[in-house]
């Protein structure tokens, strides 16, 4: 079973790859159809993406989001996913041009890690750390997605705009309310992590919040958060600075992912 | 005065304590807590250290300015909350009434059907009338509306709780081998292990560590309570709460002079035995090793949790200065201290609980489950009115409001009268 997570893990990322430079190519080529092909391609690594989550589960016989591989799979899975939902839901298919990268390199970090399967220590073996860790892709994919979308916010204002950019890019009011949407979703998805990763800690632990690194980091992500959410309630303060505080607030998120375990120690290291 | 009440309630205030406190998280995260002067002063040279130490660095998350941060977020929040308790009552009635629609309307659609707007959107309008005309209206998820409102309900209940936890809640530490019964704390209680277990897995790695205990009010044994745990499975008991927290190994230790027993006593690794018949000797067992290995360069080591080839590290010390220190292996027969002898046996695994009362968790428990309730209110309950207005003409005038909606409102909005433009 491990044998074809693998040969399905190789091809969901050659499947992201050809989706990104398809994008790519919509983009230079400025031709509709390619980016319907670079969608389906996408649509179609996720599905492949999803069957090998499922089976590294059924090998492991537990959720398959316990260490640096499985996390990093699961993270890039969340990202297409939330990316593609948005694509869909605001009809906005350039997106893809902007999220595939990002999704291509996480998936690129995953393929780095070791994808041995080892027996969870006891403090790992709980349902509470699946809803943990479940929430935790959704909240990651939703708020790469919205970095995305601060991005583009960015750039749009540095573009001159063109006919295919304007037809394709949203308005300036458009991208702020999309891009709030992915992260109000990423927000509540953020909470839900770190509630039911502090009633996990309490019943591994003994308590339910220890001002560990990670635990520290994933605060402050979700108080930057709130700050941009404040901040969009205020005259002037829409657009521009929301959209960099999108994006920062990726950083944090990304920092309180792998710069946390890298540069900090703590109990969320595995190690 | 007022003035200050105002911005103590404001939302710019709010935005402030919020950039310091994550400012103030994340600094405290990248500087290694809980270490000494000396720890510092080596890290960051001895100013540095000093400052960390004399602005509480060290200790962050407890130190006085952080409860200061965290008290003043407090104030903030109710204060907030209570300002706009009244107007967001009057908001709610507002929202369900027809009144709010505007008096003139710039560039809103006209279209020949407008119950079809209504339908399209999953909305059932009502009938009114203003100056003469007839309207349509529909209101719904105002539950949306308090959607902030109990977010920061939430958030001041979380805080409150944790606080209170963090200050008032006790905690103990028991650890023994299977049968030993011990207090706990200033508790009035005590506490016997019933039984102890590590269970391994095939390839020797631990899958889970198993204790079974009965507490019981000290002096009162028959009153006693039992329970199960294992990591990721506490237990409550008399209102305390115990936790499979780690384990070790512990050993018998007995000691004999001419082959008479003279006494026996289970030693965690860690702990000493003072010998009763020679005042100021003291045995303590360091470490054991159940299957020693003396890996040469690199020291002693175990090579699985199977007792293959049991040894123990000892030290002695008389009137509290070492006067041995070596490993022990059974075959060695017995340490011999003058006439004393001593001898370790009967390793087994000793299991370290810890112990808790922390009366507030449950009120941090209801806080983070309103936090997740206001923010599914805030963003996934969209409130939406919807008028439609009768013209001299017989055509509707439509007019929507989703303060949350924006564009993609008015979009939605358009999508939908387009259809029932037609006549
Ligand atoms: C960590 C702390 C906080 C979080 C997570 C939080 C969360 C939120 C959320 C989710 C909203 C709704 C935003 C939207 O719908 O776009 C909101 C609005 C608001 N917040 Fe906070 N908040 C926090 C602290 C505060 C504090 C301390 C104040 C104190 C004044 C405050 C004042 C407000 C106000 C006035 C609004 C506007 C409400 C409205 O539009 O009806 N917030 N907050």
């Amino acid at each position: 079973m491990l044998q074809a997570e693998n040969t399905l893990f190789t091809l969901v990322m050659l499947l992201y790859f050809s989706a990104m430079i398809l994008y790519f190519a919509f983009v230079a080529l400025k031709k509709d159809p390619i980016v319907k092909v670079a969608m389906g391609l996408q649509g179609l690594g996720l599905v492949l993406h999803t069957a090998a989550l499922v089976l590294r589960g059924l090998a492991a016989g537990r959720l398959p989001l316990t260490n640096q591989y499985e996390f990093a799979t699961a993270f890039a899975w969340g990202l297409c996913l939330v990316s593609l939902i948005f694509m869909l839901r605001f009809t906005f298919p350039l997106l893809g041009a902007f999220s595939a990268p990002v999704t291509f390199l996480i998936i690129g970090y995953a393929a780095m890690q070791s994808k041995e399967i080892h027996n969870l220590m006891p403090a790992l073996q709980s349902n509470w750390l699946g809803f943990h860790v479940s929430t935790a892709i959704i909240a990651y994919g939703a708020f790469g997605v919205s970095f995305v979308l601060g991005i583009i916010f960015l750039l749009r204002d540095k573009m001159k705009a063109q006919g295919f950019l304007d037809e394709h890019i949203p308005s300036r009011e458009k991208l702020d309310i999309i891009a709030y949407r992915s992260v109000s979703l990423g927000l509540l998805f953020l909470s839900f992590t770190i509630i039911t990763g502090a009633i996990w800690a309490e019943r591994a632990w003994g308590s339910y919040w220890s001002w560990d690194p990670k635990e520290t980091w994933s605060l402050v992500t979700w108080l930057v958060y709130a700050v941009y959410l404040h901040l969009r309630l205020r005259k002037g303060w829409q657009g521009k600075a929301a959209a960099i505080f999108a994006v920062a607030g990726f950083v944090c998120v990304m920092f309180t992912y792998i710069g946390v375990n890298t540069f900090l120690p703590g109990v969320h290291s595995y190690k | 005065m007022k003035k200050v009440w105002k911005f103590l309630s404001s939302m710019p205030f709010a935005i402030g304590l919020l950039v310091a406190l994550s400012a103030v998280c994340a600094l405290s995260s990248l500087i290694t807590q809980g270490q000494t002067y000396e720890w510092y002063a080596g890290a960051y040279g001895p100013r540095l250290g000093a400052l960390i130490l004399a602005l509480g660095l060290d200790d962050a998350f407890h130190s006085w300015w952080f409860w200061v941060l965290t008290g003043v977020l407090c104030g903030n929040l109710l204060l907030c909350n209570l300002v706009r308790l009244r107007p967001l009552i009057n908001r709610t009635r507002g929202f369900y009434s027809a009144d709010g629609l505007p008096e003139t309307q710039d560039a809103a659609p006209v279209v020949h059907r407008p119950k079809e707007v209504f339908a399209a959107l999953s909305m059932t309008p009502r009938e009114t009338e203003r100056q003469g005309q007839r309207i349509l209206f529909a209101s719904k998820n105002g539950l949306g509306l308090w959607g902030p409102w109990v977010c920061h309900l939430g958030i001041l209940l979380l805080v409150v709780g944790f606080s209170l936890g963090q200050a008032l809640h006790r905690e103990y530490v028991v650890y023994g081998v299977k049968g030993q019964t011990k207090p706990i704390g200033d508790t009035g209680y005590a506490l016997t292990i019933d039984d102890f277990q590590v269970k391994l897995r095939a390839d020797d790695t631990v899958e889970q560590y198993e204790a079974a205990v009965t507490v019981f009010p000290q002096g009162e044994a028959g009153r006693g309570q039992s329970a199960r745990l294992s990591v990721n499975h506490p237990a409550s008991l008399f209102g305390m709460k115990l936790y499979q927290n780690s384990t070790g190994w512990a050993a018998a230790l007995t000691v004999s002079k001419e082959g008479q027993v003279l006494e026996e006593q289970i030693l965690c690794a860690g702990e000493g035995l003072q010998v009763q018949a020679v005042p100021g000797l003291v045995v303590y067992l360091n470490a054991f090793y159940p299957d020693f290995y003396l890996r040469p360069g690199y020291g002693p080591m175990t090579l699985s949790g199977a007792l293959n080839n049991p040894a123990y590290l000892y030290s002695i010390y008389f009137q509290d200065a070492m006067v041995g220190m070596d490993y022990w292996q059974m075959e060695e027969g017995p340490i011999k201290v003058n006439d004393y002898e001593f001898t370790f046996h009967d390793p087994e695994s000793y299991t370290l609980l810890e112990i808790k009362k922390d009366k507030f968790a449950w009120l941090t428990l209801m806080g983070g489950i309103l936090v997740l309730l206001g923010l599914g209110l805030c963003f996934y309950v969209q409130p939406v009115q919807l008028w439609a207005r009768e013209q001299a003409d017989g055509t509707w005038m439509v007019y929507g409001k989703s303060p949350k909606g924006g564009p993609l409102f008015t979009e939605r909005l358009l999508q939908a009268t387009e259809k029932a433009k037609e006549s």
